[in-house]
């Protein structure tokens, strides 16, 4: 702020919001899909940053995961199939002062919208990309989608899937720029908050693959590692993610992980089982699209329109005297 | 003489062979040796030798003799030294202590980045020194203008002269322009340079400041004339047909119907304009940031500038004029400011905003309010410091605001003409500084203009500090030292402690060590400094003596103070004869029979003894005691710490001969306590970390009533959907058991089952009426 009675100002006037100020209507999504602790974490990380709600855009292509900005009572562009990054990108570059999340599915993001995703990934621009990870279309009734599992069988692979997935840390980890990559689980929710909340202060492209159950189209694909705790492995480090006490009495399997080592983070990315959770990637010092390309100073509509009448007066004719 | 000036000769005053007369034979420091034969005292020497020697002004101290520490200084302009100083100008210049460079320190860089090492660069090292020395050899005659006039008259000039290849000398000035990256107006030492090292560095820093603070406010301009748009934009005017053709254009108008677009978008969107008193608050302030008149606009041309506020003056009564005037405007910004950042940030509340900004005055303005604007650069002369201008100059100096005050002398010592026995050295303006230092609010920079290039990290201190800051300069311009160039008045000012260097930075800490020092200062920690001088005596061995430089020395080249000195026939001079500085720091000085004398050299550089009337000898002790305060309050020589030091030693050494004493009279030792380890209870010695303790805690279940592991609920809705009266969620949504009994034990069975990631434990049952128990005990067992 500039004037330095507005802080003040603002801190007389600031009122604290609870986590029903940033929920708009009932989700509908089915019960127990996974989409819901993700919509909680991020409710709970805006009430925990006190982010104003005209301050936060959620923005979604198509699938389930895109009705996320509905039930955000905040601004929210649902947006068209796969379309959802070059969206985000557009309110970031005119508007730096939102907070951008993006909500995507694995279909939305590494099928029609697999182009986009690399680019932005390479622009590096500040926002959060949640990516909900079901390995199905579900939203039109369990089609294959680039993650589904080998063999799975769905209504447009009825004899099982032909192609091994497309691992999206490991695709996210070979673009250029990356900057933050992270894989989260729906079903711990503490460390999904915890890695929510470092994609948030991260300044830069924040990628988080989030595996979420579909209870409706595939309810026993990740029970293994519903049932086995080992069976996740907990990526732990001063500058990752902290494991609580709590945490770590249910969940043993942990590695000690420095999100700064790139090579050992594609490494991690490309083990599908154990389930690798943490914050794999992390380099703050990428340059960001937003801020390579913003103009060295602002342009009021005075000066737009000086600047303009001064470029068409090169092309006047002025008629003789 | 100064660490910084770089030449052969330089400090070492190397004396011509002595000749037969008058006394020019060096003697060393071998005092003994010395004839004995001078009768005369300094107290009555003074107005007879002036008279054996001629005019007391000419012969004894004026143009004819010079401190013999001064004679490897005679041509400056062919020594590298700080000066010239480029003042770099544009935005190149911005950016810590960027906005001026040594050409010295430039030519070297340039050297390093494009000379290869060894003989092969050897020419390209020569050619481009040689230059350097031209540049500023012009720019000693006065030439002006800015670095690349002057290279590019430097670089004809040489290659003018000498037997080089012409061609050789153009190709490698021309590689070594192409490496200069930096322009600007290069200026010499002189009584001008001060003013425009000042102004060049406070225009800098303002221009750098106004950038930041513009472009905040055009975001501001920008924020508000959306919200101003959008409103518009929702409006029946903006939805009106011949608007809508506006917008459409010329070239397919045809194929709109504007009328049926009007009455749909009228009809289809909201209605919710601004409200009346919003638009015309957001109306004001937009108003009053597209008026301001306190900063120009970032790129030239874009406004002519006119209406601006100056904020250079050459009077203090001037710029606090300007300050009263504009500060209705000031207010009025801040307010408009405030009244946009809340209304671009859609936290203007105005049940308690109105009142506020209603009672928004002046009085309300902090010092970081103050700080957005330009600061107000005063450059002032001594010479036109009057009473009533003193006066005020103190007051803002004794306020907060932020007024940059630099105030030139051009003479310090003002001339003899005192009250009968009495003698002060310095004019009354040069101790402004150390009365400012008194006021404790102000940033203070005393220096001599020699220094300006070193210390222009304390001066962009000084110029960012948030209030009133005096820079008290001595240029060494004066007409009273012909003899000496400007750079070297002033050098000999600092180097005499006639003007010594001190800072005071009020935003440094909050103690005198963080805010006050003398560091800067020649060999700080000694009363006078100390210099090594070689000379040859007549038979042309070469002697040696260190020599003080103290304020006789500098007093010496004033030709005012003539017939305070007068040089003494080597055929007089005696074994009673001492150097004025063991007078000074009194080793010698209670001795009445000695004669204090002063080493100087003449034209010809032969070393003469010039004994000192003993008036000067009292200001000069007097100007030693004031350095040495000096010295006290930069934490040398401290005599309360010295103090203190010497109580806190006495108290230890009777502390440690208390121990000694007990020691010796302890028969045997005692037993030894128990350990700490072996006094606790072995409970608390194996309690586990608090850390553990607490997820011990939180797990601990109760016996037989229905739990959920809420940290670790997903929101799934699968039990509130089942029963949202017995599941709820907390503040975290995330479910807890709200009430047991709201529902059956086969819901908390059935939840249990249901739940995704397997939390939920039913416990017993609480109604052992409940159908079907055995069954739902058995299926509960799975979740306990």
């Amino acid at each position: 702020m500039l004037a330095p009675v507005t802080e003040c100002l603002l801190r007389l006037e600031d009122e604290p919001y609870g986590i029903d100020d940033y929920r708009s209507g009932v989700p509908r999504w089915c019960t127990g899909c996974g989409d819901n602790a993700i919509l909680t974490a991020v409710q709970r990380l805006c009430r925990d940053e006190k982010l104003p709600l005209e301050k936060i855009v959620c923005v979604s292509g198509i699938g389930c995961a895109s009705r996320f900005p509905h039930y955000m009572n905040t601004y929210g562009f649902h947006s068209l199939h796969g379309r959802a990054l070059p969206v985000a990108e557009g309110i970031k570059m005119r508007r730096p002062d939102l907070h951008v999340f993006v909500a995507t599915g694995d279909g939305d993001c590494c099928s029609i919208g697999a182009a986009h995703w690399i680019h932005a990934i390479r622009y590096n621009m500040d926002m959060t990309v949640l990516m909900h990870d079901n390995q199905i279309y579900g939203l039109t009734k369990k089609q294959v989608s680039p993650t589904s599992p080998l063999g799975l069988r769905s209504n447009t692979t009825p004899r099982g899937a032909y192609l091994e997935p497309l691992n999206p840390l490991s695709a996210t980890l070979g673009v250029s720029n990356v900057s933050f990559v992270a894989q989260a689980v729906d079903w711990i929710p503490e460390v999904l908050y915890q890695i929510i909340a470092q994609a948030f202060h991260h300044k830069g492209f924040s990628f988080i693959r989030i595996l979420q159950r579909c209870p409706e189209f595939l309810p026993d694909l990740f029970e293994p590692w519903l049932q086995d705790p080992d069976k996740v492995k907990l990526l732990s480090h001063a500058d990752g993610i902290e494991v609580s006490a709590g945490l770590a009495k249910t969940y043993k399997n942990l590695e000690a992980h420095d999100p700064a080592n790139l090579d050992r983070a594609r490494e991690i990315a490309s083990v599908t089982d154990p389930i690798p959770v943490g914050i794999l990637y992390r380099n703050s010092a990428v340059p960001r699209y937003e801020e390579i390309r913003a103009p060295d100073r602002t342009f009021t509509p005075a000066m737009v329109k000086a600047g303009l009448e001064k470029e068409m007066d090169k092309f006047t004719i002025w008629p003789a005297d | 003489m100064r660490s910084h000036i770089e030449s052969t000769g330089a400090g070492a005053a190397k004396t011509k062979p002595a000749k037969p007369k008058p006394a020019r034979r060096a003697s060393g420091a071998n005092h003994e040796n010395k004839p004995d034969d001078v009768k005369a005292d300094a107290m009555e020497l003074a107005p007879s030798a002036a008279t054996e020697t001629g005019s007391g002004a000419d012969a004894a101290a004026g143009p004819a003799l010079r401190p013999a520490l001064l004679a490897g200084y005679r041509n400056l302009a062919a020594l590298r030294h700080d000066f010239p100083l480029l003042l770099v100008a544009g935005e190149g210049g911005e950016g810590g202590d960027g906005w001026v460079r040594s050409l010295s320190g430039m030519i070297d860089g340039i050297l390093q980045d494009i000379a290869p090492q060894g003989a092969e660069g050897e020419a390209l090292r020569r050619q481009l020194l040689g230059l350097e020395r031209e540049v500023r050899a012009l720019v000693s005659r006065g030439a002006g203008g800015s670095l690349s006039e002057l290279w590019t008259r430097a670089a004809k000039q040489l290659r003018g002269v000498g037997d080089a290849d012409a061609s050789s000398v153009a190709d490698n000035l021309a590689r070594a322009r192409n490496a200069l990256r930096l322009d600007g107006a290069v200026i010499d030492c002189d009584a001008e340079s001060p003013a425009k090292l000042f102004s060049h560095a406070w225009t800098t820093m303002q221009r750098a400041k106004t950038r930041a603070v513009l472009d905040e406010i055009n975001e501001l301009v920008l924020g508000l004339s959306d919200i101003l748009k959008a409103d518009f934009m929702r409006s029946d005017a903006a939805r009106a047909p011949a608007a809508l053709k506006g917008a459409v254009g010329t070239s397919y108008e045809a194929e709109f119907d504007f009328d049926a677009l009007s009455r749909l978008l009228t009809d289809a969107s909201p209605r919710d304009a601004l409200p009346e008193p919003r638009r015309r608050r957001i109306g004001a302030a937009l108003s009053v940031l597209q008026a301001q008149r306190f900063f120009a606009p970032a790129v030239a041309g874009e406004d002519n500038g006119e209406g601006l506020y100056s904020f250079a003056f050459e009077s203090c009564e001037k710029a606090r004029e300007a300050l009263q005037d504009r500060l209705p405007a000031m207010v009025a910004l801040i307010k408009a400011i405030a009244i946009a950042e809340l209304e671009i940030e859609n936290r203007y509340k105005a049940a308690t905003h109105d009142a506020f900004f209603e009672s928004f005055d002046e009085n309300t303005l902090t010092p970081e309010g103050w700080a957005l604007f330009p600061t107000y650069l005063i450059c002032l002369r001594d010479a036109a410091l009057d009473a009533a201008e003193t006066a005020t100059l103190i007051e803002l100096l004794s306020s907060s605001l932020p007024m940059k005050i630099m105030l030139q002398s051009d003479d310090i010592l003002a001339g003899p003409a005192l009250g009968p026995g009495s003698l002060a050295l310095g004019t009354p303006s040069t101790r402004l500084a150390n009365m400012a230092v008194g006021l404790g609010g102000a940033y203070v920079l005393q220096a001599s203009g020699a220094s300006l290039y070193r210390l222009r990290h304390r001066i962009r201190s000084g110029l960012e500090y948030a209030g009133p800051a005096l820079f008290s300069l001595f240029s060494g311009a004066g007409p009273t030292t012909p003899g000496l160039r400007p750079y070297l008045a002033a050098a000999a000012a600092e180097q005499s402690r006639a003007f010594p260097v001190f800072s005071y930075n009020p935003a440094a800490g909050r103690d005198w060590a963080s805010r006050f020092s003398v560091a800067d200062n020649p060999q700080a920690a000694a009363a006078w400094p100390v210099q090594h001088l070689a000379y040859e005596d007549e038979n042309h061995q070469r002697l040696s003596e260190d020599v003080a430089f103290t304020v006789l020395d500098f007093v010496a080249c004033d030709r005012r103070y003539g017939e305070y000195f007068s040089a003494v026939p080597r055929s007089e001079w005696h074994a009673r004869m001492v150097p004025a500085v063991e007078s000074l720091t009194g080793e010698a000085g209670g001795a009445p029979e000695a004669t204090p004398y002063l080493l100087m050299i003449d034209e010809s550089d032969a070393l003469q003894r010039v004994v000192v009337d003993h008036r000067l000898l009292q200001a000069a002790r007097r100007c030693g005691e004031t350095w040495h305060s000096l010295q006290e309050l930069g934490g040398i020589d401290n005599s309360h710490a010295k103090r203190l030091l010497e109580s806190e030693r006495e108290l230890w050494e009777q502390e440690k001969a208390r121990e000694i004493e007990a020691l010796r009279g302890q028969a045997a030792p005692a037993p030894p306590e128990p350990a700490v380890e072996q006094a606790l209870p072995a409970a608390v010695a194996e309690a586990p970390a608090p850390e553990v303790a607490a997820a011990e805690a939180e797990e601990a279940p109760p016996s037989d009533d229905p739990y959920i592991e809420t940290a670790r609920c997903t929101t799934c809705n699968e039990c509130t959907d089942l029963n949202n009266r017995m599941f709820a969620y907390d503040d975290n949504m995330q479910a807890y058991i709200a009430d047991p009994d709201a529902g059956t034990y086969r819901q908390l069975v059935e939840a249990a089952e249901a739940c995704q990631v397997a939390i939920l434990h039913p416990g017993k049952p609480r109604n052992p009426d409940e159908p079907n128990l055995a069954d739902l005990i058995e299926r509960a067992a799975d979740f306990e």
